[in-house]
């Protein structure tokens, strides 16, 4: 189990982070669901280790990570990037591969399930945003870490390449691989995830399944019921 | 945490979008034009003082391929390292950074050394395709009949390749520390527009300044056109460009605080200028010209190298008077290379020296040997050795007429360059460049 401790974020006198924690489950789905600007991508970004943290640390088996485990064990998919755009997608993925001693023995497999076989030849740089996420959810899944953090993998997609999509990522969990996914639309993160970290202005406001952050709203004299977007309003 | 194989890919990955970039195909189509530009007139000139034409026969230094060819045709190379190469670097390592691959890549655990290492590796070998034009020049040479002596030339391109790393490492380090391309490119040409002031500054005020002056890229692009090779230079040249790509590695480690990058570079900083200051005490040096000109003749070497005492050399000469120059590149710097221990102190109460003209002393020139003084007022080598070998009290040598470099007059116009440099040469990087966007 992976945990997040005390995360804290500030640019300038903004704090795009306060004291963040919680935990990332192996072989689970997690989501990380809040509004634009709530913190998503910070957080990430900082457990990817883009982003210098101000403060907290990310532990496992109680001892703090270090720049080299990171490296080996988790992989941080940004958004909106469009990496190496003069380069085919096919050459992005080999790279990628061969720079991080990628999964090539699913790489058919990874191209065929997200639909990238038609995008192989055109470069990064030429396709449109859908496109460009399902090419470096590819690039991510064919990645040998044991934990993909992809921020906003549904963003830019239609509904049923969402729907694809989650199949396939839920497919991977299954074999074994964590997920901790950033979402900002609540009926997709209800649809792929096992729990949810709920993040409001910068802050934790609560974790766990659905049933027991629906129990948590209930707590606080909420009606919400099971629906994630009432719990999340309720919540937050 | 790295295997070989994970190195080339970065190196292939580097190459790839070096070739991808229209910086690096404007920097390979302008080289032709711009060697070309500058060889046609060297040789145009060359010629004309061998005699071509009907015009008289020059003499001297006009005939010595290092200084009537060499530098010119290569100081396009220095043109481009300053005006166009920054661009072709900060493309490469901003590129990353514009596109989100570096956030990407900054989580391999290879160390940003490595990652800097290879993007400069793939830039030194592009500068020298991009030189390609310096070389058709050197065959064009041949072919016209024209004496090549390998190692003026190999000097004159060592210069100018060492020039091309230290753009390449201040133009990543710019690239590395700022958000955007545009602001490493006003940095990088700051630092070279930098650096002429320091030159003018040391032109005016001597001293300290002339000493940092003479290490800056136009100091190092001009000792080795003229086919010295000073180990001084080389080791500091060395030095700045390590810094430079140790700094830039530094940099691009976004996940790391700023504060903790602020200390790592300091450190950097601190040793790169011990490790300059220990470097000014370095004093070997070769002179790779075929004639010389680096150098006293070779028995008054043997005859100054066997003078042990030191030698105080007293200059009553303004910073920018043009006697104070020729003693000092003409006379001072073969005599340095000569004995070790010269000590050299120039005196004067102006920078231009114009008013001092009627000082009681100014002008004098004091050489202290042995306990021994003496006082000249010409600056010609001839008058200095005469001095110090009547100071030293030793025979001054035989004058030979057979170790008098002789020249190699060519009286032929540059048959055929026009069409290589503008013609052929940007024929072939057009097609080159369509050719590899096919490719990718």
């Amino acid at each position: 189990m992976l945990q997040v401790q005390g995360f804290t974020k500030r640019y300038g006198r903004i704090a795009a982070l306060t004291d963040v924690s919680f935990s990332v489950r192996d072989g689970e789905v997690l989501g990380l669901i809040g509004p634009n600007g709530s913190g998503k991508t910070t957080l990430f970004e900082c457990m990817g280790g883009v982003l210098p943290l101000d403060g907290g640390a990310l532990v496992r088996d109680g001892r703090p990570v270090t720049a080299r485990d990171r490296a080996s064990m988790l992989f941080y998919l940004p958004d909106q990037i469009a990496p190496w755009p003069a380069q085919t997608v096919r050459w992005a993925i080999d790279f990628a591969i061969g720079l991080f001693g990628g999964r090539a023995d699913l790489r058919d497999r990874v191209v065929e399930e997200l639909d990238v076989a038609p995008l192989l030849d055109a470069t990064i740089g030429s396709l449109s945003k859908g496109q460009r996420k399902r090419a470096l959810l590819a690039i991510g899944l064919l990645m040998p870490h044991p934990l993909l953090l992809a921020d906003e993998p549904f963003d830019g997609l239609d509904l049923r390449q969402s729907r694809d999509v989650a199949r396939t990522l839920r497919s991977y969990a299954s074999a074994g691989r964590t997920m901790f996914l950033s979402i900002h639309q609540i009926r997709d993160a209800g649809r792929v995830c096992d729990r949810f970290v709920l993040l409001s202005g910068g802050r934790a406001r609560g974790e766990g399944t659905s049933r027991e952050l629906a129990a948590m709203a209930a707590a606080r004299g909420s009606s919400a019921g099971d629906d994630l977007e009432e719990v999340f309003l309720a919540l937050t | 945490m790295h295997s070989p194989s994970q190195v080339a890919w970065l190196l292939r990955k580097e190459t790839r979008e070096l070739i991808a970039s229209r910086a690096w195909w404007v920097l390979v189509l302008a080289m032709g034009p711009l060697v070309g530009v500058t060889f046609i007139s060297a040789v145009r000139t060359y010629a004309e003082a061998s005699g071509l034409n009907g015009t008289t026969a020059g003499v001297g230094e006009a005939f010595s391929p290092l200084i009537g060819i060499w530098a010119p045709t290569f100081s396009a190379c220095e043109v481009a390292a300053v005006f166009l190469l920054p661009f072709v670097a900060i493309r490469v390592v901003s590129g990353d950074r514009q596109s989100g691959a570096l956030k990407i890549e900054a989580q391999h655990a290879m160390s940003s050394f490595l990652r800097i290492g290879a993007k400069a590796i793939v830039l030194a070998l592009a500068w020298a395709v991009a030189s390609t034009p310096a070389a058709a020049a050197i065959a064009l040479w041949r072919s016209y009949g024209g004496s090549i002596y390998p190692p003026e030339v190999a000097t004159v391109a060592l210069g100018h390749f060492l020039n091309a790393g230290l753009t390449i490492a201040i133009a990543a380090l710019a690239a590395a520390v700022s958000e955007h391309p545009s602001t490493a490119a006003i940095l990088t040409l700051s630092v070279t527009v930098g650096t002429w002031i320091l030159n003018f500054i040391a032109a005016v005020q001597g001293g300290v300044w002339e000493r940092a002056a003479s290490y800056t890229p136009p100091a190092l692009v001009a000792a080795f056109q003229h086919g010295l090779i000073r180990l001084d230079v080389v080791l500091v040249a060395a030095i700045l460009i390590a810094a430079c790509l140790a700094l830039a590695a530094v940099w691009i480690r976004i996940g790391v605080a700023v504060r903790r990058r602020l200390r790592e570079s300091a450190l950097c900083g601190a040793i790169a200028a011990a490790a300059i200051f220990a470097c000014a005490f370095v004093t070997p040096s070769w002179d790779a010209s075929e004639s010389r000109t680096n150098s006293f003749p070779e028995a008054d070497e043997a005859a100054l190298a066997r003078i042990r005492q030191p030698l105080r050399i007293e200059a009553h000469l303004a910073p920018e008077d043009p006697r104070r120059v020729d003693l000092d590149r003409k006379a001072i710097a073969k005599l340095r290379r000569v004995m070790p221990r010269v000590e050299v102190r120039y005196v004067s109460a102006t920078s231009i020296g114009l008013f001092e003209q009627t000082t009681a002393h100014y002008g004098e020139i004091w050489y202290e040997l042995g306990g021994r003084r003496e006082m000249v007022r010409a600056t010609t080598a001839e008058s200095m050795l005469e001095t110090i070998y009547d100071l030293a009290g030793v025979k001054p040598p035989a004058e030979s007429d057979e170790a008098v470099f002789r020249g190699h007059p060519l009286a032929v116009p540059p048959r055929g360059a026009a069409a290589v440099f503008y013609g052929l040469w940007p024929a072939l990087v057009a097609a080159s460049a369509l050719f590899a966007r096919r490719r990718t």
